[in-house]
């Protein structure tokens, strides 16, 4: 099925929205929504214009006892991703020293008009697909400002089947996803090749067969995505 | 840009500023932000999922997850409360697929003579006092001066789109309880889809032009 085509997409969304597009082919629609803007850009448009008819349901106060469970579960999880909150510190700082840097690079560039421009942080958020299990944190992404490079860094190290590659996609806003090659297991350099992120306002990653998509084409499930706009 | 209620674009403000908060980790502004926003998000719920107790496990699923994309949400591309009923939504037809493949749960509540009754027909422990579908939508019409407009649609077509958006019904579930053929069901939710979507655009244009003068 063409999910480019625009009627086509906006078809399908409004299904998707009202709720009468059920089993797999909600799940396919919910797997391709990251990488196709076209699809994400009229789902959304259906949701604003259905959503707020809501309005006119009678609110219902839930029981004491949800917001107390729904409380404690998130301490559980403070609790247990303490460990790994050094990292994320670590993290956080290293997020702190980019900041400055990017001041002083500010200061620079009002003096220099034609000095580099900073480099672009794509925060790549778990899809619904990778919710379960230790994928629960985002994987950053940093676009070089000259755009030749691509720094990735997951918060968390990612948990793989040994038989198994992560993927990095560039999504153009029309066309085919390309390949930014295999995501490396923890921080990692990646080459872009020129024009590769040309009218691209996604990364993706999918799970692939180990080495990475044997067709070229993203064959497994996306388990990141990000936006952004360069 | 779709026009929106007043009230639902004044409630997404305050929701934005709150759900900011959350997203860097605030408990005190997502604790507000539940406040504010839990009892729309049941109602959502309980109007597809009808069993209490599994709409407010979703409930539960609906917010732990809210806190963990919070950082995520994009003020620009949705309001809040767009956002969150959509998640809650979502959440909820998903149960509705898993209780497909799972043995069925059935309310059973005792009635006044000691027996237990069971609920056997959904469709009709609502009808008694919350308002229909239908009438939701036609509410929703009102409120948003689209009455006019949605009059291009019979009865029946709107009761098709209202029972699929309102009570999450499926094609084949409206056509059963409207007692008419699957593929009629699936045009009428199309065509009333469509008008809705004109009718919107059309009042959108028209409050563009009115502020333009």
């Amino acid at each position: 099925m063409d999910y480019g085509k625009s009627d086509r997409a906006d078809a399908l969304a409004a299904e998707y929205v009202v709720g009468t597009l059920r089993g797999g082919a909600r799940r396919r629609f919910e797997a391709l929504l990251p990488a196709h803007s076209e699809l994400r850009r009229a789902t959304l448009a259906w949701q604003e214009r259905l959503m707020p008819l809501t309005a006119e349901i009678a609110p219902i106060q839930p029981s004491s006892d949800v917001w107390r469970r729904i409380s404690d579960r998130l301490d559980r999880r403070k609790d247990a991703s303490a460990a790994s909150s050094w990292q994320r510190l670590a993290f956080w700082r290293g997020l702190t020293a980019f900041a400055s840097i990017a001041a002083i690079g500010l200061a620079v560039l009002l003096g220099n008009p034609r000095a580099v421009p900073p480099p672009i942080v794509v925060v790549l958020a778990p899809t619904d697909t990778a919710a379960s299990g230790a994928a629960a944190a985002p994987i950053v992404a940093s676009i070089s400002g000259d755009g030749k490079t691509l720094v990735t860094r997951p918060i968390v190290p990612v948990a793989l089947r040994p038989d198994r590659s992560l993927e990095l996609w560039a999504v153009p806003k029309a066309g085919a996803p390309r390949s930014l090659g295999v995501l490396p297991t923890g921080s990692g350099t990646v080459a872009l090749p020129g024009r590769v992120m040309a009218d691209v306002d996604t990364l993706a990653v999918t799970v692939e067969p180990l080495g990475g998509s044997p067709t070229g084409q993203a064959t497994g499930p996306i388990v990141y995505a990000g936006k952004f706009s360069l | 840009m779709v026009k929106t209620p007043a009230d639902w674009s004044e409630r997404s403000r305050d929701l934005s500023r709150l759900l900011a908060r959350a997203g860097v980790g605030d408990r005190a502004a997502f604790a507000t932000l539940y406040e504010r926003t839990s009892s729309h998000l049941l109602a959502v719920v309980l109007r597809i999922q009808r069993d209490r107790a599994q709409a407010e496990d979703i409930l539960q699923e609906v917010y732990v997850n809210v806190w963990r994309a919070a950082s995520s949400f994009d003020a620009a591309q949705s309001q809040p409360l767009t956002w969150l009923t959509s998640i809650a939504r979502n959440r909820a037809i998903d149960s509705l697929r898993r209780g497909q493949t799972q043995p069925q749960l059935r309310t059973i509540s005792p009635t006044i003579d000691g027996r237990e009754s069971v609920d056997d027909d959904v469709y009709d422990t609502v009808a008694d006092e919350s308002p229909g579908p239908l009438d939701l939508l036609s509410r929703a019409a009102d409120a948003r001066a689209l009455a006019a407009c949605m009059d291009q649609l019979s009865a029946s077509q709107r009761q098709s789109v209202a029972l699929a958006f309102f009570q999450g019904l499926s094609h084949a579930e409206v056509a059963e309880q409207l007692r008419q053929p699957l593929g009629t069901v699936k045009s009428w939710v199309r065509r009333s889809l469509m008008t809705l979507k004109s009718c919107l655009e059309t009042a959108g244009q028209r409050e563009a032009r009115a502020q333009g003068d």
